[in-house]
């Protein structure tokens, strides 16, 4: 195994006293460092330092970072990216706060990706001991940790194949315009490395994009009492709560304060690298993404930051 | 209280102290094409014939470009009104969805929202 999970997103916004009262208040994270114009947040259930970064100026996604397992992994990786002919870069430890050295990928798609395998790591809020299930004082929604995110990309099988050759990545689930794959355009995919259903997926849209970055909660009626919790707050909700066909996870989408959508999602089945990859055909792409109510609303394939 | 009018329809919505556009519209009964509600994706941006604004929060840059600005393109969900306006929405985005509401609650105040249900961090 090469990458782990999403490690962390790097977003801005441009207010960071609004940006800091979403993400410790309403969703529950802990402040665990400030630096300049920086905030760093991890859930309670994460062991490394931080998962959120938030940079004052502007809105829209800064980076994405994703956790080797091994040290050995970057050069590999490093590699792999640059036979894909995408540009790296290396950055040394300590340049980005608690990371070790990292592999600096900018991808097909415009986007840069961080590959790290080291990080000031702790332990999780209830210790790591004879645990208690979950922290008595969470705060909002309490979202123990980050999941996964949507990004967009103008060749979404161009970046199929990139995360597939270069991360290791399998596609759980896909739509394309044929079940031919010789004769196939792909939409979007959603694709892993571990048993986690998605840990990034790709729709195709503008290059450099973010559609949104989510975090994991246990349960569905979590995401509902989220929603709740949302409405309390003023958080204008984008869909939700209701059920993906796709992964089949149960999901609320939302806005933080400068206008990056953000998601919390439960559920969906674990994937395995030998199980079958699902197909969705276009002309059901409403009830694939939204199982209840089986369309789109207008904004969920426009609205990008 | 501020007036917004809608070029070319001549609807006129009146905005409370404070108020963004996008509020008062709701408020009355309208909706209206809005993406974020935050200032973030520029999805909801209409256009100023006349009049000046400003906004309750920071807006980047990269979703009102410094030449849009110049050109009168406005984000009603943060766009307070400083005086009166004439604005225009585009593709048609505006629709009146509740006509009850636009002649009930146009003129009629309603509580401000109680102090207790804010919290800081």
């Amino acid at each position: 195994m090469a990458i782990m999970r999403m490690g962390y997103a790097h977003v801005r916004v441009t207010d960071l006293a609004e940006a800091r009262q979403h993400y410790t208040q309403t969703l529950g994270l802990n402040e665990v460092a400030a630096d300049g114009n920086k905030v760093y947040f991890k859930g309670w259930d994460e062991w490394d330092h931080h998962s959120v970064v938030l940079e004052e100026g502007g809105v829209g996604l800064v980076k994405f970072g994703f956790k080797a397992q091994y040290e050995d992994d970057l050069a590999d990786i490093e590699k792999k990216a640059q036979a894909f002919g995408a540009t790296t870069e290396r950055i040394s430890k300590g340049e980005e706060l608690e990371v070790g050295e990292i592999l600096r990928i900018h991808t097909p798609s415009n986007h840069i990706f961080d590959v790290y395998h080291e990080m000031t790591s702790g332990q999780v809020d209830v210790g790591n001991v004879n645990p208690e299930a979950f922290p008595r004082d969470l705060r909002g929604v309490g979202a123990p940790a980050l999941d996964h995110a949507l990004i967009t990309a103008e060749d979404a099988g161009l970046m199929e194949r990139f995360l597939h050759e270069c991360f290791g990545y399998w596609t759980a689930e896909k739509v394309a315009t044929s079940l031919d794959p010789a004769d196939q355009h792909t939409i979007a995919v959603w694709m892993t490395a571990t048993t986690q259903i998605h840990q990034l997926a790709v729709l195709e849209g503008p290059q450099s994009k973010l559609h949104h970055f989510a975090f994991r909660l246990e349960e569905g009626w979590e995401v509902n009492r989220a929603a709740d919790l949302f409405a309390m707050d003023d958080v204008p909700i984008d869909v939700g709560p209701t059920r993906h066909g796709i992964t089949r996870g149960k999901t609320v989408y939302f806005f933080d304060p400068a206008g990056n959508r953000n998601e919390v999602f439960a559920g969906g089945y674990l994937s395995f690298p030998d199980r079958p990859m699902v197909t969705w055909t276009p002309d059901v792409l409403g009830k694939a993404i939204f199982y209840h109510a089986r369309e789109l609303n207008e904004r969920f394939t426009t609205v990008l930051t | 209280m501020t007036k917004v009018t809608v070029h070319p329809t001549g609807e006129v919505v009146e905005v409370r102290d404070g108020e963004t556009i996008m509020g008062a519209f709701y408020r009355t009964g309208y909706a209206m094409r809005i993406g974020c509600k935050r200032g973030g994706c520029g999805f909801c941006k209409i256009d100023v014939h006349d009049g000046a604004f400003e906004y309750e929060r920071p807006v980047s840059d990269e979703v009102v470009t410094p030449a849009e600005a110049a050109d009168g393109v406005c984000l009603p969900c943060r766009a307070v009104p400083t005086g009166d306006m004439v604005v225009e929405f585009r593709e048609n985005s505006l629709r009146l969805v509740n006509p009850l509401m636009r002649y009930m609650l146009s003129s009629k105040e309603v509580p401000a929202r109680p102090s207790h249900l804010s919290t800081t961090v």
